[in-house]
């Protein structure tokens, strides 16, 4: 876009675009390097022999993983129905669920919490998992229905002509084809499972279910006068989704931005 | 005739959007609906006999000064973060398009935090910002130690922050959008404005930024909405305080609902948020409505 024809031009480019960079890469210098100071790698070690990290992660693993393939499978099925099938009255459960597509989870919050007590749920992984998938739906059914939408129907003709059921066109023809929506679904639900805090803040008091997003606030109360613990504990909790981002680069940044891509 | 006799044929499709449908309905209409309700009441939450109210929360909402401060809050919130990410994304989106050596790097660095927990980075920012934090030091190492002061124990600065944190985590996305909308802009169409004589600049304002007004639109729709379901960094760093200064409605209906256990209350303002995001979904329906067309 910036077009330079001189070598000084080209510097000058190279540096502003480093100095507006700079400020992203900071705060994650500033827990690294925080840290490590005072008992250096000896805070990661404390912060690993409280024992609690791997108990986190499976945690949040477990509601990511229940979390997505609820999501996966009520939104390609919802998508297949609303863009393909015969459903009267189809554009009011539509926007039934649109409507909800802005809804701020924290408005859930009393209700969730009464209701999570009468059922007996408080506590649990599913208290967690059911409202993250209700809360995703509404948005993935959007996207995929609108990919769906793009699929011309004359496929799922032929393979009806060929004696496919509805089932095995849904199995055979749409599955296959929503692979790259499905994708950045998956990638989506899995941040933002992955990356929840009120939900399992609420539900979760037992530490054994509690997930990674609760682990520096509970090395705060571990250590509440040792800064760097809580920093190591931050790290650590930081880590995974780097990782997972570096690996599975485009996806991510289609994955999470695809909200406002159509 | 094809078609209805195709219409006839083609099987009910109830079954297929039932799932999503129970789910979403089942829980998040459910729970409104007893929001509602739970907003006409005195209530800890617990107590087998909550008071009716009638609307008594409501008129204890409007003279609230602090409801009013979130509210003035999330607006000054959406305005700032929306110019900043806009601003911040769109220039390095320009410029990653540009001839730049390891493109892929800044790239990198610039969508990370968009991946990390807020959650997860709320006690580092703590940490930065802090009286005696990197913030602090980094500006005495620059010749700028006048400027060094609590950010977070003012009222002040405190808002400030939060934003400068929300600008970090989420100006990746902008980016990342921009980036893509710029690869669609007609090369052709660019080196015509260059050789009718138009600058760097001219070229950025006069062709590019309207190509690219979809995406801005979308962003804008987005900010609304994250400004409205602000919680996490708020309540992490800086509880809503000093003094609520850094209070929004989450953190608001939070810290009622909870830590305060005046659960009827809680509700009431979840209810005003609730109008306030129906305002903004219609707005998003409308939006893709149109686009439809």
């Amino acid at each position: 876009m910036f077009e330079t024809r001189s070598v000084r031009g080209r510097i000058l480019l190279q540096v502003v675009v480093t100095l507006l960079a700079i400020p992203y890469l900071y705060p994650l210098v500033v827990a690294v390097q925080g840290s490590l100071s005072g008992a250096g790698w000896g805070n990661y070690r404390a912060v690993f022999a409280v024992g609690t990290i791997p108990t986190f992660f499976y945690n949040s693993i477990l509601i990511a993983a229940g979390t997505i393939a609820i999501v996966y499978v009520c939104t390609m099925l919802a998508a297949f129905g609303f863009s393909k099938l015969r459903v009267r009255g189809k554009e009011v459960y539509f926007w039934m669920l649109l409507v909800a597509l802005t809804l701020p989870e924290v408005v859930l919050l009393a209700p969730l919490f009464v209701t999570t007590l009468k059922l007996g749920l408080y506590d649990t992984r599913t208290a967690v998992i059911l409202p993250l998938a209700a809360l995703q739906l509404p948005f993935t059914v959007l996207l995929a229905r609108r990919f769906v939408d793009g699929v011309p129907t004359e496929l799922f003709e032929a393979a009806r002509v060929d004696g496919a059921n509805t089932a095995r066109a849904f199995w055979h023809v749409v599955l296959p084809l929503t692979r790259p929506i499905a994708a950045a679904i998956v990638v989506l639900t899995l941040i933002n499972a992955w990356n929840s805090y009120l939900l399992p803040l609420l539900f979760l008091q037992d530490p054994a279910k509690q997930t990674v997003t609760l682990l520096p606030q509970y090395f705060v109360s571990q250590y509440t006068n040792d800064q760097t613990k809580v920093l190591a504990a931050a790290v650590i909790a930081a880590i995974p989704a780097i990782v997972a981002y570096l690996c599975l680069q485009r996806l991510f940044e289609r994955g999470l931005s695809a909200g406002a891509l159509r | 005739m094809g078609t209805g006799h195709r219409l006839r044929t083609q099987p009910s499709g109830l079954p297929w959007i039932l799932p999503a449908f129970v789910l979403v309905v089942g829980l998040i209409y459910y729970s409104v609906g007893y929001t509602g309700y739970i907003s006409t009441l005195e209530w800890d939450g617990l107590s087998p006999e909550p008071r009716g109210v009638g609307l008594g929360n409501y008129d204890a909402l409007l003279h609230d000064p602090v409801f009013w401060a979130s509210i003035r809050h999330t607006v000054v919130f959406f305005v700032v973060t929306f110019a900043v990410q806009t601003a911040l994304g769109f220039t390095l989106a320009a410029l990653l398009h540009s001839r730049v050596r390891f493109p892929t790097v800044y790239k990198v660095i610039i969508f990370v935090p968009v991946v990390i927990a807020p959650a997860t980075m709320a006690p580092v920012f703590r940490q930065l910002f802090a009286a005696d934090g990197q913030f602090n030091s980094l500006l005495e190492a620059v010749g700028l130690g006048a400027l060094a002061q609590p950010w977070l124990a003012q009222s002040g600065t405190a808002l400030p922050v939060i934003m400068a944190i929300v600008v970090w985590q989420w100006t990746g996305v902008t980016f990342v959008l921009y980036y893509a909308a710029m690869s669609q802009v007609d090369p052709e169409v660019l080196e015509a404005a260059r050789m009718d004589g138009a600058g760097n600049v001219r070229t950025l304002v006069s062709i590019v930024w309207p190509a690219v007004r979809g995406t801005t639109g979308a962003l804008a729709t987005l900010s609304v909405i994250g400004a409205l379901k602000t919680f996490d960094v708020p309540w992490l760093v800086t509880i809503g305080g000093p003094n609520h200064a850094t209070d929004f409605l989450g953190t608001q209906i939070y810290r009622e609902s909870i830590p305060e256990a005046d659960v009827g209350y809680g509700a009431a303002l979840s209810v005003m948020l609730l109008v306030l995001a129906i305002g903004g979904a219609l707005l998003v329906g409308i939006r893709g409505l149109r686009r439809e067309r």
